[in-house]
């Protein structure tokens, strides 16, 4: 139990500010349990957006890669999401344009193969560019990729989308909601420590010391754009996996979610938990589900039915209000990186010096004290 | 599908009308590169209000004024117009200060991100405001000028006339401004330098001022045009902002001059789209104008990162 005790106040619980942001989603978490237990809310919609925050949760971790590991402004996050749910609907949906109908495997394996090599295409010309330019570049490279979905009917089925796409391993002996559920959890865990393991290596520090001064970087020998070019695909590859998982959780795609405001809000996902933070990212992302999901209840209530609001714009104004409010007043966002990059065997020895062993590791008392290189 | 007979001229002439839309929104997008130093990604949506604005006025300026015109508009619309850029101006100018100036610590990256939460909450309350329907300003549909279609073969409505000449009107104002004025010399010594000009005695706070109520009429103007020409949409602005960004890259990012020439080849280009495909030169139709801009963008930067008429460096 102790043990467990020090592993939360050391891997995730730095200080009293994230103590309080933990509480609170714990209290969350546990409403939602005892909704579920009253029968006030289904535990079918529940596992669906727990599908849904986890495939959120995979979008920022891609995004963090780019942005918060190496500064690369990459506004095409719906774009590389797109490929990876059109790879996974065109080939196993039998009433797909192609028709092929083959083993979702096929589907996974095509969305990594496919984004990695997009990741190439468009990183080539824009990786060499500066921040902001980047930013547009991918930007109309990704509305250049939507267009493109929504022309080629013959290839992709435009505006009206795909239906039919099989349900990931029906054999599992769980109903199709807690399958997908939890897989979405182990996908999270496997990319979460993938990511958490190279961002400790040296291949993250260097990402790391591009983002605050690639200048540096390059005096150091570095190739820089090497570098940034892998964290490129990396991140692209594992948005495009949230597309494949996305279409086989909604069964459904059509272009309409390509749109520049599902990057946006991944943006929000990653700014507002922390950039640079993997464990940001993934509450982050649970934050802006319960934005826009919660918004949905909203409709319901009929109160604001009766107002005759619509609520769509509303939510639009929360999530730029939001953003906003971010930038001004916690650009760190809730979790901030602290000292990812230090191995926990390093940080004992480093903090031998008075500390006790169950206490949690004194603010700044490392070199390499991150968020703070903005 | 039979290809309808068009002749060439015809598309050049919607060129023009498109271009001049996109040299409006450019110079300011540009001005607020140069002089505050982000990519302004409201500046789209700051188009959209001051359409949606300058519709608003048209409420009460049409019962005003009947249906009185000149030109071949009705004379409201011209006021509604300048309703329009006022109201933009004036709106830009509180966002510089409520979120732009406070944001702490600001790099040009903060900025960014901030003016997207910007350009979605103008995007909210126009929805809110004027729903999600598309609209219109109510000008009486004309047909082509006759003359110029039985000399030249081409369809050339008042209103497009209206448009092409009232932006040579205002960028040629603007051109004053920045030569002729201390104002535009103290704007251009900013852009050029911010930090000599502050160091000079220029109070920056003034031209910044300036940048953010020109920038904002003249986006004003593109979206007017702009739903004078097709529709009034809660998201037109948005939609055209690439193409906006592609000429600004093109023209060379911060230079006023640049996004006059680059908006005009971008705005060209978008429209001549089904010519040269027509022609063979390119294999997508009208369908890509769009995406064929954004890939002249990519290309630019590409070969030139500093623009058609950028500084060399």
């Amino acid at each position: 139990m102790s043990a467990v005790s020090s592993w939360v106040s050391e891997t995730l619980v730095r200080d009293a500010t994230e103590r309080r942001i933990f509480a609170t989603l714990g209290l969350i978490t546990l409403l939602l349990v005892v909704g579920v237990l009253t029968g006030v809310i289904g535990p079918r919609f529940l596992l669906f957006q727990i599908a849904l925050v986890g495939m959120y949760a995979l979008l920022s971790l891609g995004l963090n890669v780019q942005w918060g590991y190496a500064g690369l402004i990459n506004f095409s996050v719906a774009a590389f999401w797109g490929i990876g749910a059109y790879c996974a609907a065109l080939l196993t949906a039998p009433n797909s344009p192609l028709g092929l109908g083959l083993h979702p495997v096929f589907g996974f394996l095509a969305a990594i193969v496919v984004s990695a090599f997009i990741a190439v295409l468009i990183g080539i010309p824009t990786l060499r560019l500066r921040e902001d330019y980047l930013a547009i570049a991918s930007l109309g490279l990704a509305e250049v990729i939507r267009a493109i979905i929504l022309n080629e009917r013959r290839w992709t089925a435009g505006s009206s989308g795909i239906s039919g796409i099989p349900n990931l391993m029906s054999w599992l002996p769980l109903t199709d909601a807690a399958t997908t559920a939890a897989i979405v959890v182990v996908l999270l865990a496997v990319v979460y420590l993938f990511l958490r393991r190279v961002h400790r290596s040296p291949w993250g520090r260097v990402l790391r010391t591009i983002r605050s001064d690639e200048d540096l970087a390059k005096a150091l020998g570095k190739n820089t754009y090497q570098f940034k070019m892998q964290a490129f695909v990396i991140g692209s590859v594992i948005m495009a996996v949230a597309g494949a998982f996305y279409a086989h959780l909604n069964l459904y795609i059509d272009p309409s979610d390509l749109v520049p405001l599902t990057t946006f809000y991944i943006w929000i996902a990653v700014i507002l938990g922390g950039t640079g933070s993997n464990r940001g990212a993934v509450v982050g992302a649970a934050v802006v589900i319960a934005i826009r999901e919660g918004t949905r209840f909203l409709n319901d209530i009929g109160f604001i039915q009766t107002l005759g609001i619509d609520l769509a714009p509303l939510r639009l104004l929360f999530v730029g209000g939001l953003i906003i409010l971010i930038m001004r007043f916690r650009q760190d966002g809730l979790l901030p990186p602290k000292d990812e990059l230090i191995w926990p065997a390093a940080r004992d020895e480093s903090s031998t010096g008075g500390a006790s062993p169950s206490g949690a590791v004194p603010d700044g008392g490392t070199a390499s004290n991150g968020g703070d290189d903005r | 599908m039979i290809p309808l007979q068009i002749s060439p001229f015809q598309y050049v002439a919607n060129g023009v009308v498109f271009s001049s839309i996109i040299v409006l929104a450019a110079i300011g997008l540009s001005l607020v590169y140069s002089i505050a130093d982000f990519a302004n990604f409201a500046h789209g949506d700051l188009m959209t209000v001051g359409a949606f604005s300058a519709l608003f006025s048209v409420g009460f300026l049409r019962p005003m004024l009947g249906d009185a015109g000149v030109f071949g508009l009705p004379l409201w619309f011209f006021l509604a117009l300048a309703f329009g850029m006022g109201a933009a101006a004036v709106i830009s100018v509180i966002t510089d200060r409520v979120v732009y100036q406070p944001v702490k610590g600001a790099d040009s990256i903060g900025l960014l991100i901030s003016s997207i939460g910007v350009a979605l909450v103008y995007r909210a309350l126009v929805f809110l405001s004027f729903g999600t329907e598309a609209e219109r300003y109510g000008v009486p549909r004309q047909g082509p000028i006759p003359w110029v279609r039985e000399t030249l073969g081409i369809a050339v409505t008042p209103r497009n006339l209206v448009v092409v000449t009232l932006t040579i009107v205002l960028v040629t104002a603007l051109h004053l401004t920045l030569t002729r004025t201390t104002l535009g010399r103290k704007m251009r010594a900013t852009a050029d330098n911010a930090d000599l000009a502050r160091v000079s005695g220029i109070r920056t706070s003034e031209v910044i001022l300036a940048m953010w109520l020109i920038g904002g009429a003249l986006a004003a103007a593109g979206g007017v045009f702009l739903g004078l020409e097709e529709l009034v949409r809660p998201r037109m602005g948005f939609d055209i902002l690439l193409i906006v960004f592609a000429a600004v890259i093109l023209g060379g990012i911060g230079s006023v001059y640049g996004a006059m020439l680059g908006g005009l080849v971008i705005g060209m280009v978008h429209e001549l789209v089904p010519l040269f495909n027509q022609w063979g030169i390119i294999p997508v139709g009208s369908r890509y104008a769009a995406a064929v801009a954004f890939v002249i963008m990519v290309a630019i930067l590409l070969v030139r990162p500093s623009g058609i008429a950028g500084d060399s460096g």
